[in-house]
This record gives structure tokens, C-alpha cells and sequence, in this order.
């Protein structure tokens, strides 16, 4: 699949309420496929899924899309997403964001906290 | 208290109509808001930020003198500090930024150049025609959105600017024709004229066809697009009264980027042969297209510049920060009103999250949970006054609705100016 990185409202208004919190997590910490490629891919909504592109793998929680395309996993920006999102600017200062071949499957494991994330960009436990 | 006329700091739409009440000093209601808006006033308060300076890797409360002592110890003894954000406060802020880095000699790049960055390197090679979003309230009778979903990411800007609102010479939503263009449907389509879903990474493709048609060129189905409907959409731009072009990270951020958006300026540039076209980029932050224009008018250049050598450089690819941290470059960094730990590709936020990092933000952010020194401030449109320009360039008086124990940004900055100054 290809993943695309972008806004939602919900992502936007919670990043507001508090980015260490847990309602930001829950808006962010989530991946947005077709009915068709959750049926593909035998998953439901609210299971954990392991997302797997060259830059790296981050978990988080599967949802339907009220809207999309096939083919497209929409995940709205945040750690999460960066954390499988590469570094390359092909000397424009941008950054990939969108069109990232991404592998997408289902895992037992949980999406890590913003806690998480920190120390391990900080390369501690 | 109510006070009517407020602009919002939010997006880059800085819709100036709001009404907010405020009592015992905490916004209660905000009358024409978005949902973006509300959460930003009435959530101002949450989730504050406070002194504090990392030891034995937790932060610890400071007084405020000492965080800014602390930052100030930081910049000075740095061979190549980076400063970054810029974008979520007011004009004076951005300013002392600037004035900063030239004492430093640091690299200074905005969130614009994860953003519209690519836009600016376009505009340099081939130029784009401008209105403002007056402009297109009163006159514009085409309106076309690439690679933007202004139903999420600018509420209201479909209501207040382009598509419903009562014009001088438009005055209803039937005079005006809206298309939607982008690589899934989103809920900007809902309300489109005409949508078209284009093959993901191929949007340089659809507007290179769309540019032959124009000038009469025969061409086929592109990019997951049939050739009867880039005919269609080629004929009704050539021949409305006043087409606008906006676009957003859709074009920016996907293969192509800064070229994406040359295609797209020469499309409204051959169109204006024919009829009146301008662009406007959606932007995001509520102050993104101020961090541009300050840059602009006190170093030359918009984003990505570096004064290492006592005078601006400007090279973007070189000096973003998306490079500089992923090559490991900066050995510490200054980040004002921007949250790059949720913004920034792993490479370039696990070396941000290495160095001495210096944030200074109203609010905890994700940056916080990785900052040396954490310095806390009033927020620009709520808790203190300043400007901002909104995404069509167009400069908007913020407003104090609340008191707030610590300084604005820029007085922040001054301070740690005179420190570092000595």
C-alpha cells in the first residue's frame, strides 16, 4: 500500500487539548484504511496493526475510513507517522510525507506512548 | 467581558471575526469558530508549559530567570545552533528569531519548509499571480483545490472566503463552478462540482495535461484521469471570469514537490492568456506565511538560511532542517512556537532529541519530553498582542484576551538576546 500523512480535525483539535494526553494519542496513533483493504487485509476496526516502510515500523490502531481509496493507508500527522516516514529532501528541505510503500499487518502489540516514543528518539529505556 | 473582531490562531485562514467571552481570565465561548478554533481558545489553558531545565534526564521546575539563564549558556557556548518553528506566533517574535540567529551565527529555518517550502523554491523560478481572499470573495466564479482538504484543515474556508460567501460580484454559491482535486476523496469533495481522484504521485502529469489542453494539444487519459473530463476541467478554467488555484501539501510533500508547484504556476500562468487566474497556497499555521515574510524582509530569503559566516545564506536542501538534523549538523537548537518532535522524520528528531534543545511554547509539547530547557510563554492572540499575515500575505492586528504569568515570546527572546550578548 501506499501511505499518505495529513490532517484531520479531530488530530488538530486534540493537539490543542494537550499532546502528551491520551486524546491525542487516540486521534493520532491510528491508520485509516478502505472497507475493501481492511477486508483484504482480514482486519476490523480498532485492531492493532504493525505498519512497515524502509525507514522504519511503528504500531498503531486499524480504522475504516469514511473516506479514502484503495490502495491509500492515511495516517494523520504526528510521531507515529514520522517514525516510519524518511529523512530525504532530494534538496527541497521536504521530507516524504506521502506516497511511502507501507506494509500493513495485524499485531498483538500495543501503539507506543508519546513517553515511548520520546526515549526512544533520545536512545534511552 | 465579549470581544467581538477577534482573528483566530489557528490555520492560515486567521478568520477575524470571531466573538470570545472571557471570564476570571479563561476563555468561555467563541461565536464563529471552527472546530480548530475551539479547541485551540478553549483549550488554552490546558496542558501548560512551565520552567524547567533536564537533570539526570527529568525535567526540573526553575524560575524562569533561570531557564532563560540556562538557554542563553546553551547558545553561547554552541558552534552551530539551529533555530527553528517560527510559525505559531506573532510577528515581533519572529523577528527577534531572526536577530538571534544572525548573533549566533546559527542556521534558522521555519516549519514552513515542511510545509510550502517547495512552493517558495517554484516562485523563484517561475513567479505566481496573487489576490487576496477579498479578492476571491467578491470576483471568483472558479475555484479549484489541489491536493488540499480545507474541510478538515481550514474549516471555513469554503464558507467565509471561496466558495459560499456573499461577494460584491458573486453572490451566490450557484454563480461559483468548485473542483476538487486530490489522491483520495476526503470531505472536500462533498460539496465539489466536479472531483477528480488523480493516480498518487502523478499530480505534475494531470497539470502538465491540463496546461496542453489549454493550448490545444491533443493528449490522453492521465494519471487515473479520463481525457474527456482534463478537456472538460481545461475548458471551463480557460473560459470562467476569475479562476483561483489554491493547493496544499498534496502538491508539496508528494514526488515532484517543488515541481508540482512550477507545473501548477505555469498553468495559471498560461491561463491568464485566456481569461483571470491567480493561486493561493493554503497554509497552515496560523502565522507560517509571517515566519516567510519577516525572513524575507530582514535576511532576503524565506526559509533555510544560514549565518555562519556573518551573512544570510540561503540554501534549502542544505539548510532545512529536515537535512541539517538529519546529517547531524547543529549541536543544539532553539525551537519557538513549533512542535518538531511530532513533525519531523525519525532521522532528523532522533538528533534534535541528542542535543541541547531548547523549547519555548505555552503548552507541553511532545519537544518538551525530549528539551534541556524548557521556558514558558504567553500565547500570541490569546494572552498577548502582536500580528500575524494570513495565507494570502495579508497582515491581521492579534489580540490579548487573557493575562498570562509569563512574557510573550518576543520578550523572551529579547532576554536571551542580552544574555548571549552579554
Amino acid at each position: 500500500m501506499l501511505l499518505v500523512t495529513g490532517r484531520t480535525v479531530r488530530q488538530g483539535v486534540a493537539s490543542e487539548i494537550g499532546k502528551t494526553g491520551e486524546e491525542y494519542s487516540k486521534n493520532t496513533a491510528v491508520v485509516f484504511l478502505t472497507r475493501n483493504d481492511m477486508e483484504l487485509c482480514s482486519l476490523e476496526s480498532g485492531d492493532h496493526v504493525v505498519l512497515k516502510t524502509s525507514f522504519g515500523s511503528v504500531v498503531v490502531r486499524c480504522e475504516e475510513g469514511r473516506w479514502g481509496r484503495d490502495g491509500i493507508a492515511f495516517i494523520p500527522y504526528g510521531p507515529w507517522a514520522n517514525l516510519i516516514c524518511g529523512s530525504d529532501t532530494q534538496g527541497t528541505g521536504m521530507p516524504d510525507y506521502k506516497g511511502i510503500e507501507v506494509t500493513v499487518e495485524r499485531t498483538l502489540e500495543s501503539p507506543p506512548t508519546q513517553e515511548r516514543i520520546a526515549r526512544l528518539l533520545r536512545g534511552v529505556q | 467581558m465579549r470581544v467581538a473582531d477577534v482573528p483566530c490562531v489557528f490555520c492560515g485562514g486567521l478568520c477575524d471575526d470571531l466573538v470570545i467571552d472571557v471570564e476570571n481570565n479563561v476563555v468561555r465561548k467563541v461565536v464563529h469558530g471552527c472546530a480548530l478554533s475551539q479547541g485551540k481558545f478553549l483549550n488554552h489553558e490546558m496542558n501548560a508549559s512551565f520552567p524547567a531545565i533536564r537533570k539526570d534526564g527529568e525535567l526540573v521546575r526553575v524560575t524562569l530567570d533561570e531557564a532563560i539563564g540556562e538557554a542563553a549558556d546553551i547558545l553561547r557556548g554552541a558552534q552551530y545552533p539551529l533555530v527553528y518553528g517560527l510559525s505559531n506566533t506573532e510577528t515581533g517574535a519572529i523577528r527577534k528569531c531572526v536577530e538571534l540567529a544572525e548573533i549566533c551565527g546559527a542556521t534558522i529555518d521555519s516549519t514552513s519548509s515542511v510545509c510550502h517550502g517547495p512552493t517558495s523554491l517554484a516562485v523563484h523560478s517561475v513567479g505566481s499571480v496573487r489576490a487576496s481572499l477579498g479578492e476571491v470573495k467578491n470576483r471568483a466564479d472558479f475555484l479549484i483545490f489541489w491536493g488540499c482538504n480545507p474541510a478538515e484543515a481550514h474549516p471555513r474556508h469554503y464558507t467565509r472566503y471561496s466558495v459560499n460567501p456573499e461577494g460584491l460580484f458573486r453572490r451566490e454559491r450557484r454563480e461559483r463552478f468548485l473542483t476538487v482535486v486530490d489522491i483520495r476523496e476526503t470531505p472536500s469533495n462533498a460539496r465539489a462540482d466536479m472531483s477528480l481522484v488523480v493516480d498518487q504521485g502523478h499530480d505534475f502529469e494531470l497539470l502538465s495535461a491540463l496546461r496542453a489542453s489549454i493550448k490545444g494539444y491533443g493528449i490522453s487519459d492521465t494519471a487515473g484521469i479520463r481525457k474527456q473530463d482534463i478537456e472538460m476541467l481545461a475548458q471551463k478554467m480557460k473560459t470562467c471570469r476569475f479562476g483561483v488555484f489554491f493547493w496544499g501539501l498534496g502538491l508539496t510533500m508528494t514526488s515532484g514537490k517543488d515541481k508540482n508547484i512550477e507545473a501548477a504556476a505555469s498553468l495559471v500562468r498560461d491561463l491568464n492568456e485566456y481569461t483571470k487566474f491567480v493561486m493561493t497556497p493554503m497554509r497552515g499555521h496560523f502565522n507560517v506565511t509571517g515566519a516567510g515574510a519577516v525572513l524575507l524582509w530582514q535576511a532576503g530569503y524565506p526559509n533555510s538560511v544560514n549565518f555562519s559566516r556573518g551573512y544570510p545564506v540561503y540554501n534549502p536542501g542544505e539548510f532545512s532542517v529536515s537535512d541539517v538534523l538529519a546529517r547531524k549538523e547543529p549541536d543544539c537548537a532553539l525551537i519557538v512556537a513549533s512542535d518538531p518532535i511530532s513533525h519531523l522524520p525519525r532521522a532528523a528528531a532522533e538528533h534534535l532529541a541528542r542535543i541541547p534543545t531548547i523549547i519555548i511554547d505555552p503548552k507541553i509539547t511532545m519537544t518538551s519530553l525530549i528539551a534541556k530547557v524548557q521556558i514558558p510563554s504567553a500565547t500570541a492572540g490569546i494572552s498577548a498582542e502582536g500580528s500575524a499575515y494570513r495565507m494570502d500575505g495579508v497582515a491581521l492586528r492579534l489580540k490579548k484576551l487573557v493575562s498570562c504569568e509569563y512574557p510573550s515570546d518576543a520578550e523572551i527572546l529579547q532576554k536571551i538576546i542580552e544574555e548571549v550578548r552579554g
